[in-house]
C-alpha cells in the first residue's frame, strides 16, 4: 500500500522566551501512514501526538525534517487540504447554529454550494446518524451528538484522509460502538484514518497498525498482529487447595484471581503448561479452561512506555554523573 | 470572474459566520442597549433639565441631545469596536474553531479577511442602530433630518475602522482578548492626542537646543506615522450646526481615504503577524 502521509526526520522544537527554555516536542519522527489503513497514534500526554497532527495540518511549522502528504510537500496547498478531514479534540461548534447549518458552513469553505452542498450535507448527516437531529440547535446536543457533528464536518468534503483526535473520548458505550462502526465503514470504503487516542480498548478493536510515541520519539510502529504477542497461558481451575496454590506460585505461576471455587492462573511462556495441569490434577482440582493469553494493546502500551521511561531515567542518571 | 468569486467565497462565509456569532455576544448587546438607552433617554433628560416652550430653551435642548448622542455613539461605538476586534481571532484559536477552519482549503489571509469583514459588519450594524435612534431622538425635537449628522456617522465609522484594524492586528499575536483590548483603548486615546505632537514639534523648533530638536523631529515623525483620530471628530460642528448645514465632500473623501490607507496597513500587519503564527 502506498504511503499517504510520510514524515522524514520530522523535528519540532518550541522556542522558549529565554535561552534554555526550548521544548523538543518531536524528535526525528519517521512515520508512514498507508493508504486505506487505520493507524492508531498513541502516547502519554505531552508525547507529541497533537504536535504531529498540527504539523500535518500546517497549523504549526517544522523545525527540521520534512513531511509529504499524498506525495506532495506543499502542506498548506488547497489540493492537500481538500483531501484531509480533521476532527480536533473537544472542538467547539457554534451553539446558535443548527446541526445542518454547521455542516453547511464547513461545506462552503470547501467551495461546495447549491445542490452539491445540500446532497453532501444530507449524506454525512445520514452517515453519522444525525439526520433526525439536523434541525436542532447545537446547544441542545448531547456530547455524543456534538462528536458526531464534528465527525460529519470532517467528512463533508468526502476527504481521502481523516485525522481524528480523541474521537470517542467522553462518549457512552453505545455511542462509542456507533462511532467505531462508522470508522470501520470509512476504512472499508478506502479512506485512510490516523487516530490519536487514549482509549486503548477502542483503538485495539479497529486499528490495523499502531504507533506509540514517548517524549517526542516513535518507540514502536507496526501491525497489531505483529506487536501483540501470544506469550502466556491462562488456566482456570476449580477446587485448588492452598497447598497446591503455594507450590504453583513458588514455581513462577501467578494467581490472577480467586473467586469462589475458581482460581485463575497465569502460566508464563517459559513454564510447561502440562506440568501445571498435572500438578492441579494431582491436587484433586478440576480443570475449567486452558487458553492462550494474548497481550492486550494496553499491556503493550504500558510495556513500551514503561521501558522508554526507564531508559530515559537511566540516561538522566548517567548525565548527572 | 469565477476565480474571483471562489477567492471571496471562503472569506465571505467566514464573515457571515463571524457576524452572526458576534451579534450574539452578551457584552456587545449590553453596550448596545446602554447606548440606545442613553440616546433615547437624552430627550427625557432635557425635559427634566429645562423649561420647555421658549425658543432659547428648545435650542439648548437640541444642543444637549446632540451632545449626549454624539458622545454616547463615540463611547459605546468604540467600546464595541475594540471589544469585537480584540476577541474574534483569540477566541477562535482558544476554542479550536480556527483549527477546523484552517484545516479546510482556506488560506490564512482569507481567514483573516473573513474575520475582519465580519467585525466591520458588526460595527456597522451597531453604528446604524445607534445612529437611527439618534435621528429619531433629534427628529422628535427638530422635525428635520440633518445631512451633517449622516456624514458625521460615516466619519465615525471610518475612525472606528482605523482603531479596529490595529486592534485586530494586535489580537493576531495574542492568546486572549485582554491584551488587544487594552491596546485598542491605547490606540484610541493616542490617536486622539496626535495633534499635540505637532505642537511639540512647533515648540521644539523655537529653541536651538539639540535635545529639543531631537524631540521635535521624533514628534514630527510620530505625527506623520500615527493616525490622527481627532480629524474625524465632528462633535462641535454637529452640536452647533443649523438644519441644512453640510460638510465639504472633499474633506469627507480625504478622511475616508486616510482611514482606508490606515486600515489596509493594519490588515497587512495582521497578516504579517498571523501568517507564521503557530496555532
Amino acid at each position: 500500500m502506498a504511503a499517504v502521509i510520510e514524515t522524514d526526520k520530522l523535528t519540532k522544537i518550541y522556542e522558549g522566551a529565554l535561552k534554555g527554555q526550548d521544548v523538543t516536542a518531536l524528535k526525528s519522527l519517521d512515520l508512514e501512514v498507508r493508504e486505506g489503513e487505520i493507524l492508531a497514534y498513541l502516547g502519554p500526554n505531552g508525547s507529541g501526538k497533537t504536535t504531529t497532527i498540527k504539523l500535518i495540518l500546517g497549523l504549526i511549522f517544522p523545525t527540521s525534517g520534512s513531511l509529504k502528504i499524498m506525495g506532495r510537500k506543499d502542506i498548506g496547498a488547497n489540493f492537500i487540504k481538500r483531501n484531509i478531514g480533521y476532527l480536533p479534540e473537544g472542538a467547539y461548534y457554534p451553539e446558535f447554529l443548527r446541526g445542518e447549518e454547521v455542516l453547511r458552513f464547513y461545506g462552503q469553505l470547501y467551495g461546495l454550494a447549491g445542490r452539491d452542498l445540500k446532497r453532501r450535507v444530507g449524506d454525512v448527516l445520514e452517515l453519522v446518524g444525525m439526520s433526525r437531529a439536523r434541525n436542532r440547535m447545537v446547544r441542545g446536543y448531547s456530547k455524543g451528538m456534538r462528536q458526531r457533528i464534528g465527525l460529519a464536518q470532517a467528512l463533508v468534503s468526502d476527504p481521502k484522509i481523516l485525522i481524528l483526535d480523541e474521537p470517542t473520548t467522553g462518549l457512552d458505550p453505545i455511542a462509542r460502538k456507533e462511532i467505531r462502526d462508522i470508522l470501520v465503514r470509512l476504512r472499508n470504503e478506502g479512506k485512510t484514518l490516523l487516530i490519536s487516542s487514549h482509549e486503548l480498548l477502542e483503538v485495539e478493536l479497529i486499528s490495523d497498525r499502531v504507533g506509540i510515541l514517548y517524549d517526542g520519539e516513535l518507540k514502536t510502529l507496526g501491525a497489531l498482529s505483529d506487536l501483540l504477542t501470544d506469550r502466556d497461558i491462562t488456566v482456570v481451575v476449580a477446587g485448588l487447595t492452598a497447598q497446591a496454590r503455594e507450590r504453583l506460585e513458588s514455581g513462577g505461576v501467578e494467581v490472577e484471581e480467586a473467586i469462589g471455587e475458581h482460581t485463575t492462573l497465569r502460566v508464563p511462556s517459559n513454564r510447561n503448561v502440562y506440568e501445571v495441569i498435572d500438578l492441579c490434577k494431582a491436587a484433586n482440582a478440576s480443570m475449567v479452561s486452558v487458553r492462550p493469553r494474548r497481550e492486550t494493546l494496553e499491556e503493550l502500551f504500558v510495556r513500551v512506555v514503561g521501558d522508554a521511561g526507564d531508559q530515559a531515567a537511566e540516561k538522566q542518571k548517567e548525565t548527572a554523573k | 470572474m469565477t476565480n474571483v468569486l471562489s477567492f471571496f467565497r471562503g472569506p465571505w462565509t467566514i464573515a457571515m459566520y463571524t457576524w452572526r456569532e458576534g451579534m450574539r455576544k452578551k457584552i456587545l448587546i449590553a453596550f448596545l442597549i446602554l447606548s440606545l438607552l442613553v440616546i433615547f433617554g437624552s430627550n427625557f433628560i432635557t425635559a427634566f433639565l429645562f423649561e420647555t416652550g421658549s425658543q432659547s430653551g428648545t435650542d439648548v435642548d437640541t444642543k444637549l441631545i446632540k451632545d449626549i448622542c454624539v458622545t454616547a455613539i463615540s463611547l459605546f461605538g468604540v467600546l464595541i469596536t475594540i471589544f469585537i476586534s480584540a476577541s474574534v481571532v483569540p477566541n477562535e484559536v482558544d476554542n479550536k474553531v480556527a483549527y477546523t477552519i484552517l484545516s479546510k482549503p482556506v488560506r490564512r489571509y482569507q481567514y483573516l479577511l473573513g474575520k475582519f469583514i465580519g467585525v466591520q459588519l458588526i460595527v456597522l450594524l451597531n453604528l446604524a442602530l445607534m445612529g437611527a435612534l439618534f435621528f429619531v431622538a433629534l427628529y422628535i425635537k427638530e422635525e428635520v433630518m440633518p445631512s451633517l449628522l449622516l456624514m458625521s456617522l460615516l466619519l465615525t465609522y471610518f475612525m472606528f475602522l482605523i482603531v479596529s484594524a490595529f486592534t485586530f492586528a494586535i489580537s493576531c499575536t495574542a492568546s486572549s482578548a485582554v491584551l488587544p483590548t487594552i491596546a485598542g483603548l491605547f490606540i484610541y486615546i493616542t490617536g486622539n492626542l496626535t495633534e499635540y505632537l505637532k505642537d511639540v514639534y512647533e515648540r521644539a523648533g523655537q529653541t536651538t537646543q539639540l535635545l529639543d530638536a531631537l524631540i521635535g523631529k521624533t514628534a514630527l515623525y510620530l505625527w506623520h506615522l500615527l493616525p490622527n483620530l481627532k480629524a474625524f471628530n465632528m462633535r462641535n460642528e454637529i452640536v452647533y450646526a443649523q438644519p441644512g448645514d453640510f460638510m465639504q465632500i472633499e474633506r469627507i473623501m480625504m478622511l475616508v481615504s486616510y482611514s482606508v490607507i490606515f486600515a489596509i496597513a493594519g490588515f497587512i500587519l495582521a497578516y504579517w503577524i498571523f501568517r507564521r503564527r503557530e496555532l
